[in-house]
């Protein structure tokens, strides 16, 4: 299978303290959540203007749990590695594309992923038609190119899967907690402890005119 | 197993400049060295390539104002640097009539304690000590620790249990979250200095409950806002503890610690410092009634699992103790020094966070690049340590600069001349 590629204008990114007990809830028994503190595991809010792909433009959001990467001999490093265990997308494509080829784990109606930038700063709108999902706000820092390696696990029935993303392009993280979220009462926030998710990220991260491109999947 | 190909390994330099410590935490299978392979490849080049030999660098001399220090990438000794790294608040360490103590205690007790403080540690000299520092805190008793990390742990891990809440500042020191880890307790942590989130955490919670902020926070220099926190455990029943490890003989009228600087010292539950800042030799102590003393004496593990406290270090620290109880110039000629310092970087336009105190954080706000510059105030003439990510959050590197009382006015302007020229080079201050 060749990679696959995706292509974006904005990819913003931002990590909130929650309770591992709610981290561990969230995740399949084979994966244990990276603890920023103790008892004190990552959500990552990640959303995507995606402009090309082998199913069009759409926007995505995608709620994930850090987990650790696998790191042994002969394997790249990654960056970090999360488990997205809701992903919500603007078309039924590109739901159906993920899903097939990824096993990504869906929300399966449409939702409206808004960018607005500001003044050095990201606000992302999600909601579905008037009901609001979540909103979160990252802000810029210096950016400077990468290609850096992340690992996303999945499942699928008894089935464990591991791919390989890389992305590339200007890329801008700080942790200088500037930017905010909030989360709405939703089926696609259902799975989280919302009072006890923190309402403000200790580090943000913000790609733009970049490129997703994602490896082979494996079976692990 | 992996059924395909995996991501082609980075390149030595993406390694230096994309990894850090973090990456190597967790190895993959499981063979426990599976990971040393992965971690010696980057070690090997990140050491020095880019920069890491930089901690722990052999000094050769006492931590004083000057200090020699080896530098095994060049392998030259550096003589004459200004010191700024060390915690030697108020010049104590060094002292003559402290050395003499310590030489003493060993002549008549020899090397070490031979004894857990619980069983056959204890000597004269260590209980001569806990009553001076219990005076010289204005607390009913106190109790002494082989080191601060062993405080923090053995006091929160012996006095909170499973079932109980334990709520800290996100900077608090490591050995408290250890402490906190031991406990069982549930743990949380709040936003630095932000008594709103506070209140959040404990909000709701039924059982007992201790928060744990620091006096002075190490790696930036800022003060816990002691008043509005107190404020809050209060309306929640939460006890409250303070670690003043960089704050003890140094605020406060009495040298007490920043509780005392907010005249809060009577409201603050559980007091904890260090004799390896102000005092310059080592061990950690635990302040406040009685009760609590006798009851952390059976249940701080720490403390009952380890040997007591060397007598030579006893002895000189009861002597440092003596100095700075009775030599409070020593305080205020910090205080101008540290006034005089922020000056001076202020008029250089050197960012310094939010340090008010004789902690400052010079902020470089560069990962990549803090190590070259590291090296070149080295050679330029100036020791501090280099605190980058994961000390600290991504992208807020600094240097951490202690002032000390023993420094001259010609140590500082000196030093701050060589830090500002090195930063304009690097683009760091106009």
């Amino acid at each position: 299978m060749p990679l696959t590629r995706y292509t974006y204008t904005h990819a913003v990114s931002a990590f909130f303290e929650f309770p591992t007990e709610n981290a561990r809830a969230i995740l399949p028994a084979h994966l244990q959540p990276l603890e920023v503190q103790h008892e004190s595991s990552i959500l990552a809010v990640t959303a995507f203007d995606f402009i090309g792909s082998m199913v069009g433009a759409y926007q995505e959001i995608v709620l994930s749990v850090i987990v650790p990467p696998l790191v042994s001999p002969g394997l790249g490093i990654a960056k970090s590695a999360f488990y997205p265990f809701l992903v919500g997308t603007s078309t039924e494509a590109s739901r159906e594309h993920a899903i097939e080829r990824w096993h990504l784990p869906h929300y399966m109606r449409d939702i409206e992923v808004d960018f607005t930038p500001g003044e050095g700063r990201m606000r992302v709108e999600v909601r579905e038609g008037e009901r609001p999902i979540l909103e979160m706000e990252v802000a810029e820092h210096r950016a400077s190119p990468v290609d850096h390696l992340y690992q996303s696990f999945m499942i699928g029935g008894d089935e464990r899967f591991k791919v390989d993303i890389h992305m590339r392009g200007p890329h801008s993280e700080h942790e200088e907690e500037l930017g905010s979220l909030t989360l709405h009462e939703h089926p696609m926030t259902s799975q989280l402890d919302r009072p006890r998710v923190s309402r403000f990220p200790f580090r943000e991260q913000w790609m733009r005119d970049g490129v997703q491109v994602f490896e082979e999947l494996e079976t692990i | 197993m992996s059924t395909a190909r995996t991501a082609p390994s980075p390149t030595p330099v993406d390694r230096l400049r994309d990894y850090d410590y973090t990456n190597f935490y967790f190895g993959a299978g499981s063979e426990p060295f599976g990971i040393l392979e992965p971690f010696g490849e980057w070690w090997r080049d990140a050491e020095f390539g880019s920069g890491y030999y930089l901690y722990s660098l052999p000094m050769e001399s006492a931590p004083s104002v000057r200090v020699a220090i080896d530098d095994p990438k060049r392998g030259e000794s550096l003589e004459g640097l200004i010191n700024f790294a060390s915690y030697n608040y108020l010049g104590i360490s060094y002292r003559p009539e402290v050395i003499e103590a310590v030489c003493d205690g060993v002549r008549k007790y020899g090397a070490g304690a031979s004894g857990s403080p619980i069983l056959s540690g204890s000597m004269d000299l260590h209980k001569a000590f806990e009553h001076e520092i219990a005076d010289f805190k204005g607390k009913e008793a106190a109790l002494i620790f082989p080191s601060g990390y062993s405080a923090n742990v053995g006091v929160i891990a012996g006095l909170m249990r499973p079932g109980d809440l334990i709520v800290a500042d996100k900077l608090a020191h490591a050995s408290i979250v250890d402490g906190m880890i031991l406990s069982k307790a549930t743990s949380r942590f709040f936003r630095h200095n932000d008594p709103d989130d506070l209140d959040r955490k404990l909000e709701g919670f039924p059982g007992k409950k201790l928060v744990v902020v620091e006096g002075v926070y190490s790696m930036d220099g800022d003060l816990a806002d002691l008043p509005e926190i107190l404020e809050v455990c209060r309306r929640h029943g939460a006890r409250l503890m303070i670690d003043e490890a960089h704050s003890t003989f140094v605020y406060g009228s009495n040298g007490r610690g920043v509780a005392e600087h907010f005249g809060l010292d009577e409201e603050v539950d559980i007091h904890l410092g260090t004799f390896s800042k102000s005092l310059g030799a080592l061990g950690g102590f635990v302040a406040g009634r009685r009760e609590l003393i006798w009851y952390l004496r059976g249940f701080a593990r720490a403390r009952v699992f380890s040997c007591a406290l060397p007598p030579g270090v006893v002895a000189g620290l009861r002597k440092a103790l003596a100095i700075a109880a009775n030599e409070p110039e020593l305080r205020e000629t910090l205080w101008d020094n540290a006034r005089y310092m922020h000056s001076l970087l202020a008029e250089r336009q050197v960012d310094v966070g939010d340090s008010t105190s004789q902690v400052i954080s010079i902020m470089i706000r560069d990962d990549a690049g803090i190590f070259q510059i590291a090296e070149e105030l080295l050679h330029a003439g100036v020791y501090m340590n280099p605190i980058r990510y994961p000390a600290v959050g991504k992208h807020k590197s600094r240097f951490r600069m202690s002032v000390s009382a023993a420094h001259t006015r010609a140590d500082l302007e000196e030093g701050a001349e060589i830090i500002t020229t090195i930063l304009r080079k690097h683009g760091k201050c106009p």
